[in-house]
Order: C-alpha cells, then structure tokens, then sequence
C-alpha cells in the first residue's frame, strides 16, 4: 500500500483532513541506524585511544577527564540541536559523546573509589540525563540500553542479580506497551524501548552471565539466597503473564473468551518454563510485544534471541542436561498440546483471510 | 502489515489527533487483526512447540544417560523420528504443520547420527557428523520449499566445511591454518548466496522472503571481509583482498540495481569501514595519537557517507 493509499484510508475513517503531506527528508531504515551506531561506537574506540596516548594527563586526573567527558557530550548535544539533519555532525556526535561517557566513567570511578555500585548508579544517572538531553535516535538507544545495563550492575553489585531480569523486562514491556500513548513523542519512547529491548536481551535472556561476572568479579552473596533465585525468576515469569494480559484487555478479548483461555495457556506455559530456562520468557515477550505493535524488527530480535538462547541454554551451568531436557521436552509437548486446542476451539475462518 | 512508519509520523507531527494513533494504525492495516493474531499463535504454538521438543531430545542424549540403556536410547529417536516422518506424510509438506514436522525430523535424524557415534564409538570426525547431517537433510530442503530448513542446511554445511578443514589439514596444505576454514566458508556461502540469488530473481517465489536472503548475505560478506582483514593483517596477498574487492563490486552491482536490498548495501559500508581502517592502521602506522585520530575521524568519515548515501538510495526507491 502507498503512502497516499494509507493517506486515503486514514482521511476516509475522518482521522486526518486535507492533502497527502509532502515529506523533505527520508527516513533511514532501521539497519542503516545499527550501521552507524556500530561504526560509531568504533570511532569512538580510536577517539579514545587518541585522548589516552595523546593526552593521557586527561584520563589520570579524575576532574580533568569529568570535564573533558562532560564537554564532549556538550559539543555532541550541540551539534546533535544546531545541525540536526547533517549525517556528518550526527555521526561525529555520537562517537564523540560516546568517548566522552567513557572518560566521564574514568571521572566517577577515579572520585568514588574502587565500589562497584555508587559507580554504576551514577553512571546510569548520567546515561538518563543524556537521553534525555541530546536529540538523536541512535545516541538515545545506545544511552537506553548502556544506562538500563549500568543499574543493573549496580544492583547486582548490592546482591540484588536475581531480581534484575524482571526488574529489565518489566521496564521493557511497559514502554512498548505505552507506545501509542505517547504519539507526539513517538521517536524518544521508540529509541527507549529498543534500548531496553537490548537489554532485556543481556539481563534477562541472556542473563548477563558474561558481563555481568566478568565486570563484577566477585558476585555478592545474592540477597535472599536460593529463595531469592526462586523470586526472581517466578517475577519475570510473573511479567509475561501480565504482558500477556494486557495485551488482551487492550484487543478487547475476554479472558474467559476461548480466544483469551488460549492466549493465556500458553503464556502460562511458557511461564512455568521460565522458572527453569529464565531467558524464554523474555525472549517470547519481545516477540509477541513486537507483533501486537506491529513492529517487525522488534519481532525479528525476539526470534533470533530465542533461538540463540536455546544454544546459550546447553552451555549455562546451574542445572544439569537432564534436568533441561525434561524441562524443554515438557514445554515443547504442552506448547503443540495447546496449538491442538487453538485448532479446536479457535478454529481458521476462511472468509476472513488476514490482510496482514 | 503496511504503513506503520508513515502512520507514526503523521501522529508525532500532529496530523492526527494523539488519542487517535492506535486507531489509525488499526485502520492503515499495521495492527494486526483477529485472522492475524490466530495465525501467529497458531505458528508460535507449532514452531515453539517443536523446536524446544527437539532441543530437549538432543540435550537428553548429550547428556549421555547410563541409567537408560542403549537400546532404549535408540527406540527413544527412532520413535520420534518416524512419528514426525509420519506427520509430514500424513498433514502433507504444503501445510505449515508439515513443514514442522520435517524440521523436527531434520532435527531428530542429527540426533540419531550423534547417538550412533556415542554409542558405537565409530572413530568418525566430528565433520562426518555434520557432513551425513547436511547429506541425510538435503532431500528434504530440495523438496520443502521451506526457506528455514535451507538455512538450518546451510548451518550444517557450515559446520562440516570448517570442522573439516581442522582435521584435514596435511591434505589441504595450500593455505594455512583457519585462513583455510575461512576461505572454504567464504565460498560455500558465497555459491549459497548466488544460487539463491539466481533462483529467486528466476521467478521462485518461496525463495523471495528477504530475510533469508539476508541472513547467507551477510555470512558471505562477513567471511570476505575476514579474508581481506587477514591479508591486510599478515601482510600477505592471499587473495583475500582481490576476493573482497570483487564480491564488493558484485554485492552493489546486484543490490543497488538488480535486487535492490538497502539492507546488504548497508553491511557493505560497514565492511568498507572495517577494511579501510585496517589498512590504515596497518600501513600507515606508527604508535602514536595523531593516528588514532586520524583513524577516528575516518571510521566516521566514511560511515557517516555511507548513511547519508544510503538514505539517498532509499529516498530515490521511495519515488
């Protein structure tokens, strides 16, 4: 369908008035936008290493890197409102703030001291404080998704790492769930929610298992001990269920409808899987949350996190392959139960065929 | 699902109404409906289904259970094996569930072959797994029109070539070490890549879906983008940059006029990014902070081009 052609239904159902708008600019399209936050964050890397041989006096002096940090992310939020169409500026924007949030790191970390949790805490300050102030789509994932990472080490440095993955999904589903909510800001929520998206992708699916050992070094005793494990997990499987039921009351579905039964089965099937494969839950949540909005690229990440959690499931190390095997066996054999129950009490109409 | 960026627009511009969005999304047709929502529960019931049922099958062989005698083990996947043969028999390969089905049999046969060697000891390489995997699958990818199986293959060939490269290395002295897995990849994905090309612009339209394009497209590029980093690194011409050059040249001759996939164009800066960097670092380097500068500013230099050359392409597509 055309631009036009959707102009034309929108004006028919009395939603707009007057003639198709003539747009100035094109839109990139999401990839081009990885693209350029990857070739970013890589020009960033060599503006650092310059500012470190070059200028190392910078990153020794705790105030001075502060300064410079906070300068650079000055100049980035200018050039990101002065010239806001200029692909150059934009560019050298973002490599620059990102360099100077990792000199503003060195800053906070050579201050506080050598604790993890007062560090990652001010860092995720910091990183709210720029999505909020410097105007660019990319800059506001990456600063989403670096500042939802940042409090999450933060509490799992305080013992809090069980309860991180719910705390990341719900955050996630929230945002996603208030999209249409918000229409006048449409990009900032949007660059929100792939920030967060990313990050339930580490915290919650992936269970920042590398990362998050590998900067915490010594994870502290969890708060709650293996009850607390048992909490965390029941909590994320707890923010599918309430995604999911959301989701019905806003497509106006009963619960007790056959359609909401379904719909609700097999979310709570995938929830009691949950308990013991952590990362499914929110990997389903990112693709159903994405299909409901019919958002594609949102889909797209819940599926490729999906698949890559099954083959990040055999290695991760807390129960034993029988035990996953059983719990996979299990879910897989409720899930096919469940479509044999769509088919029946949900049966495919055909007149009605999907335009979509 | 159509129109979702236009729609979005229009509301943050304040062309429609903000109470209004969700209902002009719903009209444009970029919600999905009743019929919509069916099918996908329906193909995410299935799919989810079998997947994690043939997932836990694999990890309770590798799992290598002593109580469960060997016997057993082998009804176990032979069972399921001919269970999901039967299904596809009976649903037929046309219908969704058919194709699932076979995909669940491709999984299960790898699980049998994997059972073979546990248990026989066979003194087979790993590669010959892989190879008898991707062998015993084959028959099926050419008949399924299934655009996922033909990935899943392809993963299998994958697997075979590069295993097979670690093990044969006195046969295969021409090229050293993981150069050599690199080379053998960069060429299976890059005849994928062009098979699957050539196919889908004859005509085939199951092989159009330009995600899956997109998936062996980026395999091919990124392995050419190895080969011409490794030549640049040690300093030796392997063809690893004559070979980059010219799938870089082909990638925009087929993307930005025949096929037109903004999407692989995009992987291609990307790769230019990577490639020119390397050179410079390489060649024209001595450890000191101009040259990272220097690199810097090229890495957005050329990235920031390449942004706004494609949002111009995109922009001339839109007409």
């Amino acid at each position: 369908m055309s631009t036009a052609e959707t102009w034309g239904r929108l004006r028919q159902a009395g939603l707009v008035q007057g003639e198709v708008p003539q747009r100035d600019g094109v839109r990139s399209p999401w990839f081009v936008r990885v693209m350029l936050g990857i070739a970013g964050w890589f020009g960033a890397l060599f503006l650092l290493l310059f500012v470190g041989m070059g200028m190392s006096f910078i990153i020794k002096n705790a105030a001075a890197a502060l300064v410079v940090g906070i300068v650079a992310c000055a100049v980035a939020g200018a050039l990101f409102r002065k010239v806001p169409e200029n692909d150059f500026a934009g560019q050298f924007g973002l490599a620059v703030s990102m360099a100077g949030q990792v000199l503003i790191l060195f800053g906070i970390g050579d201050a506080i001291g050598k604790n993890i949790a007062p560090v990652a805490l001010a860092m995720a300050v910091v990183q709210a404080l720029l999505f909020w102030l410097l105007p660019s789509y990319v800059h506001r994932v990456w600063a989403a998704w670096s500042g939802a990472c940042a409090l999450a080490i933060a509490l799992a440095d305080m013992g809090f790492l069980a309860f991180t993955p719910a705390l990341v999904l719900v955050a996630f589903a929230w945002v996603w769930l208030k999209e249409f909510d918000h229409a006048k800001q449409g990009s900032l929520v949007r660059a929100g929610g792939y920030g967060l998206a990313l990050a339930a992708v580490v915290i919650a699916v992936m269970q920042g298992d590398l990362s998050i050992a590998w900067i915490l070094d010594r994870p502290k005793a969890p708060i709650g001990g293996v009850a607390g494990v048992w909490i965390g997990a029941a909590l994320t499987a707890a923010t599918l269920l309430w995604a999911v039921v959301q989701l019905l009351a806003r497509e106006d579905v009963p619960l007790e409808s056959a359609r909401g039964k379904i719909a609700l089965v097999g979310a709570i099937i995938l929830a009691v899987a949950t308990l013991k494969a952590p990362g499914i839950g929110p990997a389903v949540a990112l693709l159903v949350i994405g299909f409901a909005n019919g958002n594609k690229v949102l889909a797209g990440l819940g599926l490729i996190t999906m698949l890559g959690y099954l083959s990040h499931y055999y290695y991760s190390l807390q129960i034993t392959l029988l035990e996953k095997s059983a719990v996979l066996v299990c879910t897989g054999i409720a899930l096919l139960a469940a479509r044999v129950a769509l088919q029946r009490y949900w049966p495919e109409q055909k007149e009605g065929a999907s335009h979509a | 699902m159509h129109g979702r960026h236009e729609v979005l627009d229009w509301a943050e511009e304040g062309r429609i109404p903000p109470g209004d969005l969700r209902r002009a999304l719903e009209v444009a047709g970029a919600l999905p409906d009743a019929p919509a929502w069916r099918q996908f529960l329906d193909r995410l019931l299935l799919f989810a289904g079998t997947l994690l049922l043939a997932a836990g099958v694999i990890f309770f062989l590798a799992f290598n259970w002593n109580e469960l005698g060997r016997m057993a083990k082998f009804a176990l996947v032979e069972v399921l094996f001919v269970a999901a043969l039967v299904a596809v028999w009976r649903i037929g390969i046309e219908r969704v569930a058919g194709k699932a089905a076979l995909l669940g049999a491709a999984l299960f046969t790898g699980a049998l072959f994997a059972l073979i060697g546990q248990t026989y000891q066979t003194g087979a390489d790993t590669f010959e797994l892989f190879a008898a995997w991707a062998a015993a699958v084959l028959p099926w990818a050419l008949v399924a029109r299934f655009p996922s199986l033909w990935l899943f293959w392809l993963l299998l060939a994958n697997l075979a070539a590069s295993l097979y490269v670690g093990t044969m290395r006195s046969t295969l002295w021409v090229f050293s070490g993981s150069e050599r897995q690199l080379w053998l990849v960069f060429g299976l994905n890059t005849v994928a890549l062009f098979v699957w090309e050539s196919l889908a612009l004859s005509g085939i339209e199951w092989l159009r879906e330009r995600w899956s394009t997109r998936v062996v497209a980026v395999a091919s590029g990124g392995f050419a983008t190895a080969l011409a980093v490794t030549d640049i690194v040690s300093r030796h011409a392997g063809g690893g940059l004559a070979a980059w050059a010219a799938w870089m040249v082909a990638a925009y001759l087929l993307y930005r006029h025949r096929v037109k996939d903004l999407f692989v164009l995009a992987g291609g800066v990307l790769s230019v990014v990577v490639v020119v960097s390397t050179v410079v670092i390489r060649h024209f380097f001595r450890v000191d902070a101009g040259a990272f500068l220097v690199v810097g500013l090229l890495v957005i230099g050329i990235s920031a081009a390449g942004g706004w050359w494609l949002k111009s392409v995109a922009a001339e597509e839109a007409k």
